[in-house]
């Protein structure tokens, strides 16, 4: 558990569908989570079950069609997409399961891109980005291309991207889908430790059970409700 | 983030390069198709070009242009020269005439009657002769007016003015001093050769006085075609051409308005400026759809990058000044190297002889239309960009 019991997090009766009429896919039936700041929380479950559709909608890039959903304290369904993106950039960090990286920019430009976004001058965007790149066991390459790096080189140039701009909430999407298992484990290791220290939510949806061991809790869900929610130890 | 949009269009360099080569194509053509019709243009009213001192050119009230004209009164000369603020009134007549070389061959030239005391629109002879040469009787200036090859006579003199039907076969040098031209029945010598301006369309040229004009073609009632006016110190020739055009009732124009009248003319009734138009609208069309689509498939192409930048929090207005960066950059470079080429081909089209001429506003007409083109394009592939759903970065969407 995290250092203190704020939540971060917090979602009730959230529904969200996709189309209308016969091909209308409703893929959350009313879920109910909280998330508290410091805490590790995956989210596990079959494909289609509304995993990535939950940590769009708590990630502000997604509205739900109803129910609550307060993220650092901002009711999303009451902000507009300039506020939205104002909270993405600002307090919200991501990680993405193909990395997304920038192919023509280097590691240590690709980790300043939010902090450019949310207006810092490039040197000090730079010089930040080459902190975070040392924080995630890379400063040895930071002016690298991402195609000159490794899977699990480029997830932590993606972790360090998340992190440089000091969000208070991570959400990441099958960090170690890509990854060995060794490889797998050193990136939840680096992620569980810059939550940690500073005290962030972390959201991860995985399919991969080998880092189950990380999770502070783990939400089950299925057909777009969320079923159980267990602590990561009794799920090893 | 604009560094970093000036970095992901230069990062994907096989991208990059195809982007800026299809703008500079585009300017290169745009740029190019304007000048060649322009040189098309100039060729067109070149009669006038060479008269460079001539304020007004008088003529009948229907003659729109000087590549289809109708004679006029003798009397007009007086009537212009009686009104004030003319300094000198010269008549010139103009027709068409098949002329006959010596081995029997016939080629339609236009012959140009100038005054025959002032000899005033007879270009510079070559080869040291001077144009009052034209006085001798019987007397033509020969000018290939844009055309190659077509003065030629037989070299032989065995097959000059042979009997028994033309020679058409043998063996020809160019027309030099004292070959004998037949121009309608009529005997002319070629006293001079000349390199009037091009003409468009091109065609052979007879310089000669006014009076052996009327002498060899045919017979008409009326033979002048244009008074060439010379204002008098003091006097804008836009007034003096309103005067005589209110005194005479003939239609008088300044030079200036009388080429922009030709090129209307040709732009309105000659079909092979209409074809040639179409076809330059064809290839610019082409250009501008290349680069329009180059743009719009390169932004397109990079909507998962956009779409990541959105998630982090990037603003639909940065989004789009990225874009627009991406975009100016292209245009800019594309367009100086379409413009560079331009100016290198155009060396090389002169030299060529071909009808280019590149007027100052053609290369910046020509960029601001790949800015639009460009700008249209940029447009069009913001939208995808700013209706883009960012959670497409996350798997499974």
């Amino acid at each position: 558990m995290g250092s203190n019991n704020s939540l971060a997090v917090r979602c009730r009766s959230l529904v969200k569908s996709y189309g209308s009429g016969d091909a209308k896919v409703t893929a959350l039936r009313g879920v109910d989570l909280d998330v508290r700041e410091g805490e590790l929380l995956m989210v596990v479950g079959p494909s289609g079950c509304g995993k990535t559709t939950l940590i769009s909608i708590i990630g502000a890039i997604l509205s739900q069609d109803s129910g609550e959903c307060i993220v650092l304290g901002h009711d999303l369904q009451r902000m507009n997409e300039t506020e939205r993106a104002t909270l993405r950039g600002g307090q919200i960090g991501f990680v993405f399961q193909m990395f997304n990286l920038l192919p023509s920019l280097s590691a240590v430009e690709n980790v300043a891109i939010p902090l450019l976004i949310n207006g810092t001058p490039q040197k000090m965007a730079e010089s930040r980005a080459r902190e975070a790149i040392e924080a995630v066991g890379l400063g040895s390459r930071p002016n690298v291309l991402p195609s000159e790096l490794s899977g699990g080189q480029q997830q932590r140039v993606a972790i360090a991207r998340a992190l440089v701009h000091d969000p208070k909430l991570i959400v990441c999407d099958e960090p170690t889908s890509n990854l060995d298992h060794d490889t797998g484990v050193a990136v939840m290791d680096v992620l569980r430790g810059a939550g940690k220290k500073h005290d962030r939510a972390l959201i991860v949806v995985t399919h991969d059970p080998r880092i189950f061991q990380f999770a502070d809790r783990i939400a089950h869900m299925d057909d777009g409700k969320i079923i159980e929610v267990t602590n990561g130890a009794s799920a090893l | 983030m604009l560094r970093v949009a000036v970095k992901m269009l230069m990062g994907d360099r096989a991208k990059y390069a195809g982007l800026v080569f299809g703008i500079a194509f585009t300017s290169f053509l745009v740029t190019f198709a304007a000048s060649y019709f322009t040189g098309f243009m100039t060729r067109g009213f070149a009669l006038i070009s060479e008269n460079p001192t001539v304020d007004v050119w008088v003529m009948d009230p229907a003659v729109r242009s000087v590549e289809k004209t109708t004679n006029m009164a003798a009397s007009a000369l007086d009537r212009v020269r009686s009104i004030e603020g003319v300094r000198s009134a010269v008549p010139m007549a103009l027709g068409t005439a098949e002329v006959r070389f010596a081995n029997g061959q016939f080629q339609s030239f236009q012959v140009i009657g100038v005054d025959d005391a002032t000899l005033a629109g007879v270009p510079p002879p070559k080869d040291g002769v001077v144009p009052a040469a034209l006085r001798t009787p019987d007397s033509v200036i020969a000018d290939p007016g844009g055309t190659s090859g077509k003065l030629q006579t037989p070299l032989r003199p065995a097959d000059q003015w042979p009997g028994g039907g033309p020679r058409l076969d043998v063996p020809t040098r160019s027309l030099t001093v004292g070959d004998e031209l037949l121009v309608n029945d009529h005997h002319v010598t070629v006293v001079g050769k000349s390199e009037a301006l091009p003409r468009f369309p091109p065609r052979p040229l007879l310089y000669t006085t006014y009076s052996n004009a009327s002498r060899i073609l045919l017979p008409e009632r009326r033979r002048m075609t244009f008074v060439l006016v010379s204002a008098a110190p003091g006097v804008a020739a836009s007034d003096l051409a309103a005067l005589i055009e209110a005194r005479t009732g003939l239609r008088a124009r300044t030079s200036d308005d009388f080429k922009a009248d030709t090129v209307s003319w040709f732009l309105e009734n000659s079909e092979d400026v209409g074809d040639i138009a179409a076809m330059l609208t064809l290839a610019m069309s082409v250009g501008f759809g290349v680069t329009g689509i180059m743009l719009y498939m390169f932004t397109t192409e990079n909507l998962r990058q956009y779409a990541v930048f959105k998630a982090m929090g990037a603003s639909s207005r940065m989004l789009l000044a990225m874009i627009f960066v991406q975009v100016a950059l292209s245009a800019l470079l594309g367009t100086g190297l379409g413009l560079g080429l331009c100016a290198i081909a155009s060396q090389f089209a002169v030299e060529a002889e071909y009808p280019f001429r590149m007027m100052w506003f053609t290369p910046l007409v020509s960029s601001v239309m790949v800015v639009i083109v460009s700008v249209v394009a940029a447009a069009i592939s913001a939208r995808p960009v700013l209706t883009l759903d960012p959670a497409i970065v996350f798997t499974g969407r």
